[in-house]
């Protein structure tokens, strides 16, 4: 009687899972995406910072100028909400034609210059968004007419139509959706252009979004997005194998991308732009203090031996802080081909013949820890004993910025050109532990002049020339050891059409848009 | 019996005033914050410093202390750090979830535990004891979270039976009743080990005792002895260990809420601990305390009920 029970109830138990499983087979136009998140921080352009973010924001708003898909070359930037736009003889004044006809998401009605002028102020004003630092050069936005903003500048910006593109505080917003819902409501109820529109957002789970049928490019091509919050890496993969999952986010492992190749029917997309590792030495601690002592560190990093270990697939060579991919990245700099004997000579001119330990945290997360770990075992090899404790990622970004570490890795992704990084992690101004600290831990400060300099040229050639000369200045200085790039990951079922080559992309995921479609069987 | 129960309900206040000042102390001196979670890594010291004072975390941790306080007296829980949500709504979209799959953990628990540990003692030293020892053995020293993944595997990708993401569609039952299956058999499993193993240990006790001798000697049937006379004894210390486990149910919900891409509490807190979202934390743990504080005292009251001798004054 008892068996009969349990038996009986195993076989309801199956019928059900049946059922219930047998609707999961048919291929509809949906994608579904598996990300590494537990949630969305915002989905207000403007202050979107994490990948779940941009992954969510991207298909939902546009921007004056894009990205061409898949390619972050900023000479390929192309219109977007802007048919075509002047630009003055200085640099400073940027007219904007916007296309017409374009529709705002749920009866918002049509998209015109105020938007454009409300969206630029918007993303200028630190009281309204994270990345009010970008837009300091903004003098004004003027509405000329309906269809045309005019843009003032105070002062010459590296890349103009790079700061308007459809990344961070270059996103267009709904004017109208913004003032009637207010800022917080507006980080969950997201009102733009793009050929997606938000359905439903159920926080720590997932977020739909929907067809957009009025977007202004053509009808797009799914019905919806679904992008699920799964943190997990095997629960990722699993969902992905099953077919749950039509896009997920990888392991940037070398075993992860061979093992995903195997899976019938799978792609996997590993692309640009990667994030840079860059060992910043702490010139206001001792010994680093010595030049010598930090040639001697750089002389003693196998930089090859460390992207074999991270894998062949996902590593590519990174000799100065900007990548050559980046608009002023340059291979033109002092190299510190590996020499542990040239490393040896130098510590001891600097009367460290015996080597020296260093203390430092590090954070638990992979990307860093895992070439720390090497570093660690390389720099033992010429005597130098590096100590880590390691400690939860956001206090690690804490500590840094305290200054504790005598070597910081960093990793990070930025806007291709190379004012950016060198502002942020080279200029005086960002030294840490000053009130207008970004990310500067070495203490550099000789390089100030170039990098302002370079943001003042209008002719590109001497713009790059400026900032191959700073790259040139850090390395023959020793503050710095780039060490190499890491791309990213995704696997996508080879049913999923992107609708275009995916090389690099600032979302830092398979980004989703108006033409990615699903293959017929 | 009324009396104790209200006198312990009321005790439920300083014990989670005692829980919420060490959460909130000790979140507070680790290192780590908050602002530069929310912020993200290209904020700059002003940005972080701004927020901060935004946030109230510049002024001194014990005028942040009273504030709090003040504040959940007046029964604002105040809003995620990270988000920018009221932690009330945070708590009430994820807290259905999380119940779901204790509750439904904890049913097998006892529904699959209890029956084999009485087989296993019924027939001691054979086959099905056997089996159920190793099973309970492995049920035991298998983390949750490898057990999800072994489940997920065999049941989701290989059988395709099951899903392997998310909580369902919560106001449909089917969709709610199958994405709960495999993460409530992943707790429910290991439940049952424990459950298994004290139930078959205190049967095999009350089977030695005088009175079962004297029950078989009457002529009682087996099924009254077992059920009415042994039973009943034996389920004293298995419904302490209900109890007792039940706080470590909801430490396994935490990782089987991950593995299964589950919203629920679980998953707030690990990723409120990461954030040092305060709000979110604080409010998370005093959650997981006042249900073990219940459930303990459900137990107690569950005593009374099982054994008449024992009286609560």
């Amino acid at each position: 009687m008892r068996f009969r029970t349990i038996g009986l109830l195993a076989m309801v138990m199956l019928l059900l899972a049946a059922i219930f499983s047998s609707t999961a087979e048919a291929r509809e136009p949906v994608v579904r995406v598996a990300l590494k998140a537990s949630d969305i921080r915002s989905l207000d352009p403007h202050y979107g910072t994490t990948t779940i973010d941009y992954a969510c924001i991207d298909p939902m708003f546009n921007a004056l100028v894009r990205f061409k898909p898949g390619d972050i070359d900023p000479e390929k930037i192309e219109p977007d909400l802007a048919e075509r736009w002047e630009m003055s003889p200085d640099g400073l004044t940027w007219t904007f034609y916007l296309r017409k006809g374009v529709k705002f998401h749920k009866g918002y009605g049509e998209l015109t210059a105020a938007d454009v002028k409300f969206s630029l102020e918007k993303a200028a004003n630190k009281d309204t968004s994270g990345f009010a630092k970008d837009f300091e050069a903004l003098d004004k936005a003027e509405v000329i007419d309906p269809h045309t903003v005019r843009l003032t500048f105070k002062e010459n910006v590296p890349s103009v139509l790079g700061l308007l593109t459809d990344y961070h505080g270059g996103f267009i917003v709904c004017q109208k959706a913004v003032e009637e819902m207010g800022l917080e409501k507006f980080k969950t109820n997201p009102i733009g252009t793009g050929p997606f529109m938000l359905e439903e957002y159920v926080p720590k789970q997932k977020l739909v979004a929907v067809r957009h049928a009025e977007y202004f490019r053509g009808r797009p091509l799914l019905d919806k997005i679904e992008f699920w919050f799964m943190p997990d890496a095997s629960s990722r993969e699993m969902a992905f194998r099953k077919g749950e999952i039509d896009i997920c986010e990888g392991e940037r492992e070398q075993a992860w991308i061979d093992k995903m190749r195997q899976v019938p029917g799978t792609v996997v997309d590993i692309f640009g732009p990667g994030e840079t590792l860059t060992l910043h030495f702490n010139t206001r601690q001792k010994p680093l203090d010595d030049k010598r002592v930090r040639e001697a560190l750089a002389y003693a990093i196998d930089r090859q031996e460390l992207m074999d270990f991270l894998g062949q697939d996902v590593t590519t060579p990174l000799v100065s802080p900007i990548p050559p991919d980046y608009l002023g990245g340059t291979t033109d700099v002092k190299l510190y081909a590996h020499d542990p004997a040239k490393a040896k000579e130098l510590l001891k001119a600097a009367g460290l013949e015996k080597g020296f330990t260093l203390k430092e945290v590090i954070t638990e997360m992979s990307d860093y820890r895992r070439p720390m770990e090497q570093i660690q075992a390389q720099l033992r090899k010429i005597g130098v004993d590096l100590q880590m404790d390691v400690i939860t990622h956001s206090a690690y970004h804490q500590q840094i910025r305290k200054d504790v570490n005598p070597i910081t890795l960093y990793v990070c992704a930025r806007f291709p050109t190379a004012d950016p990084i060198l502002t942020q992690f080279y200029h005086s101004k960002s030294i840490v532990g000053t009130p207008t600290a970004i990310t500067n831990f070495s203490h550099y400060d000789q390089i100030d002049d170039l990098i302002e300099q370079a943001r003042r040229e209008t002719q590109v050639e001497k713009q790059k020339a400026l900032w191959a000369q700073a790259q040139q200045k850090i390395l023959e200085d020793a503050v710095a050891y780039p060490l190499c790039i890491t791309k990213f990951v995704f696997a996508r079922k080879d049913y999923v059409d992107l609708g275009y080559e995916m090389k690099s992309t600032l979302t830092l995921v398979d980004t989703i848009k108006w033409n990615t479609r699903i293959l017929e069987k | 019996m009324f009396q104790y129960v209200v006198r312990r309900i009321f005790l439920i206040v300083p014990t989670l005033w005692a829980v919420v000042t060490v959460v909130f102390f000790l979140i507070r001196i680790v290192p780590g914050g908050p602002a530069m979670a929310a912020l993200g890594a290209y904020a700059s010291e002003e940005q972080v410093r701004a927020l901060e004072h935004q946030m109230g975390l510049d002024q001194p941790l014990l005028i942040q202390y009273v504030k709090y306080l003040a504040d959940l007296c007046r029964g604002d829980l105040g809003k995620s750090l990270i988000t920018q949500r009221p932690v009330a709504q945070e708590i009430a979209q994820a807290l259905p979830y999380t119940i779901d799959l204790t509750v439904a953990g904890m049913a097998l628990g006892i529904l699959m535990g209890v029956p084999i540990g009485i087989f296993a003692a019924l027939r001691r030293n054979r086959l099905p004891d056997y089996l159920g020892r190793i099973f309970s053995l492995i049920g035991i020293s298998m983390p949750e979270f490898y057990l999800g993944i072994l489940l997920m595997y065999v049941f989701a990708v290989k059988l395709n039976l099951f899903p392997v993401i998310g909580g369902g569609d919560f106001s449909r039952w089917g969709s709610r009743f199958y994405h709960l299956v495999l993460p409530a058999f992943t707790l429910g499993i290991i439940m049952t080990s424990f459950i298994s193993r004290m139930t078959r240990s205190s049967m095999l006790n009350v089977i030695g005792e005088d009175y079962v001798r004297t029950a078989r000697a009457k002529g009682v049937s087996e099924k009254m002895v077992v059920y009415k006379h042994a039973l009943r004894n034996a389920l004293i210390p298995t419904t302490t260990v209900i109890g007792l486990y039940a706080g470590i149910l909801m430490g396994g919900s935490v990782l089987t809420e991950i593995v299964y891409s589950r919203p629920g509490l679980g998953k707030m807190m690990v990723f409120a601990v990461k954030d040092r979202d305060y709000m979110t934390l604080q409010m998370v743990i005093v959650i997981f305390s006042a249900a073990v504080f219940l459930l303990n005292l459900l137990t107690d009251i569950l005593y009374s009920l099982i054994d008449p001798r024992i009286e609560y004054h």
